[in-house]
């Protein structure tokens, strides 16, 4: 690439970033976002311009948050200051709603299991207002709302009308596959917009298990019409790590905001699909290069998903500078918790609810705030601190928190097993199993 | 992070958690930043800090919306 292509494709970068966060800023003097929450460690306060969430210490929170500045400490800050992850967070940061589960793209991986029927008992529109409002009771920031395919509810630019009054910042997950048309009228409405694309031309058909490339494509174009901040997520497989440069070009040359990538997780149809699809270890301990070389080429964003934390590890970043990113492993029931269709809350999109308690009723995400302190609530997703070899010796764990739960208790049966794909965990394995093998030999 | 201390303890930004996550089944971090390291990182959060006291103090609720406009009556 010449110098001249490089500073031009980060001028057109810097020039949609400008007139995005203008657009922002407008959109958001009309219903203003929640701008501040305390904590145990101080605050976490919300910019619209540059979008963060920035954690800050109880002195600075003293000075920025207008609670922190009455004469007397709120009640939150009664104990000892803590740092973040020492104890769960008040409330969760974000909120994943997976408003239905019906979808007639029938993807082969599809983690929800998602189908033209979808799930019984879904919730409406009344439900899923009332969820809102016990969100923002309980002061997260923003939601992600998902399926199936969310688009096709007739109303979804209401349910994202009623999160902007409550000062919650409402995003989106589509497939771009059905109710591209309602979409395009709401797009505004929402925070930022993204279309899964797990890949260019037939490897979209390889991943998916059916030629639905044309169709995303067309709706990322359409989309990107009407807005700016619109991304693609691509849930990164076997089939398509070859293809990740493709993807931030092609990103890059329909100038979208982001791309974000997601591991395969064994969740739903893709519990069935996992053993084919997910990544080999040498992908994975390529990933985090490969990735940044991307990025950097086509001068495109690049988000990873949570469960991604050991990948990175691997690489030994630098401590200081993740926790600085706020780049943590497993948060499910602490910076997200997420809901089924029926409202049924979870640590996260992939966890199944928590057990039945004593009263027989599984907790619903209208009920956050009640369950949240309750004890044992989320169970292993809290307990991560409770690691074994070789998570306990990391000393990335604090940040990584032993990676994906929901592809360690698929792989073997535990959910709070370290990852089974962390290259540390595959490299005890290996070690252990050559240690039985050389007895073996000595035995003879 | 950056210590903003100077005498009187000025108080730190822990963390930044940059953009938002329209994932809605994991939760997104932007590692744009391992790209260019610490330093830039460094360089940035001064400004993010310069910006969070430069603003007027944050609410904790959201600031209430302002009223939408009544509707125009024509007249008869």
């Amino acid at each position: 690439m010449t110098i001249a292509g490089a500073l031009g494709r980060l001028a057109v970068r810097g020039v949609d970033t400008a007139l995005a966060a203008l657009e922002r800023v407008r959109r958001e003097r009309a219903n203003p976002p929640r701008r501040a929450r305390l904590e145990r460690f101080g605050a976490i306060v919300q910019l619209t311009v540059p979008r963060a969430l920035v954690f800050v210490d109880r002195a600075l929170a003293r000075r920025v948050v207008a609670a922190g500045r009455a004469a007397a400490d709120p009640p939150i800050w009664a104990q000892p200051e803590t740092a973040i992850g020492d104890a769960p967070l008040s409330a969760p940061l974000e909120a994943h709603l997976q408003l239905t589960n019906r979808c007639d793209a029938g993807c082969r991986g599809c983690y929800t299991g998602a189908s033209p029927e979808g799930a019984r008992g879904e919730w409406g529109l009344a439900e899923w207002t009332r969820a809102i409002d016990e969100l923002a009771d309980a002061g997260v920031f923003h939601v992600a709302l998902g399926g199936g395919e969310s688009a096709v509810l007739p109303w979804l630019g209401e349910l994202a009308d009623h999160a902007r009054r409550r000062g919650i910042v409402p995003n989106l997950t589509t497939s771009g596959l059905a109710g591209l048309d309602r979409l395009l009228a709401i797009a505004g409405r929402f925070g930022q917009i993204n279309v899964s694309l797990d890949g260019l031309g037939a490897t979209y058909a390889r991943v998916r298990g059916f030629d639905g490339f044309a169709r995303a494509d067309a709706a990322i174009r359409a989309l990107r019409r009407v807005k700016r901040e619109v991304g693609i997520n691509v849930v990164v497989t076997r089939d398509n790590f070859a293809e990740l440069d493709g993807l931030f070009a092609y990103a890059a040359q329909r100038r979208l905001s982001e791309v974000e990538l997601l591991r395969f997780k064994p969740a739903g149809r893709g519990a069935r699909a996992y053993a084919e699809l997910r990544c080999s270890d040498a992908q994975h301990r390529a990933f985090l290069p490969a990735v940044l070389a991307a990025a950097r080429r086509h001068a495109v964003r690049v988000v990873v998903d949570c469960s991604y934390t050991p990948m990175l590890a691997h690489h030994r970043p630098d401590r200081a500078l993740l926790a600085e990113l706020a780049v943590y492993g497993c948060t499910g029931g602490d910076f997200l918790v997420g809901a089924k269709p029926g409202g049924q809350l979870t640590a996260c999109s992939f966890a199944a609810p928590p057990p039945v308690a004593s009263d027989a009723a599984r907790p619903r995400i209208t009920e956050l705030r009640s369950y949240w302190d309750a004890p044992d609530a989320f169970g292993a997703f809290r307990r991560w601190r409770d690691a074994r070899e070789p998570c306990a010796s990391c000393e990335y764990h604090a940040l990584c928190r032993g990676g994906c739960k929901v592809v360690s208790a698929h792989v073997t049966g535990e959910l709070a097993a370290p990852d089974p794909e962390c290259p540390r965990v595959v490299d005890r394995a290996a070690a252990r199993s050559d240690r039985v093998h050389l007895r073996v030999l000595d035995s003879r | 992070m950056t210590c903003y201390s100077r005498g009187v303890r000025r108080g730190r930004i822990l963390a930044i958690k940059w953009g938002m996550n329209p994932n809605s089944s994991s939760l997104g971090v932007d590692v744009t930043f391992l790209l260019v390291g610490a330093t830039v990182l460094a360089a940035v959060t001064p400004v993010i800090g310069a910006l969070l006291r430069w603003r007027r103090p944050a609410t904790l609720e959201p600031a209430a919306a302002p009223a939408a406009p009544p509707e125009r009556v024509e007249p008869a």
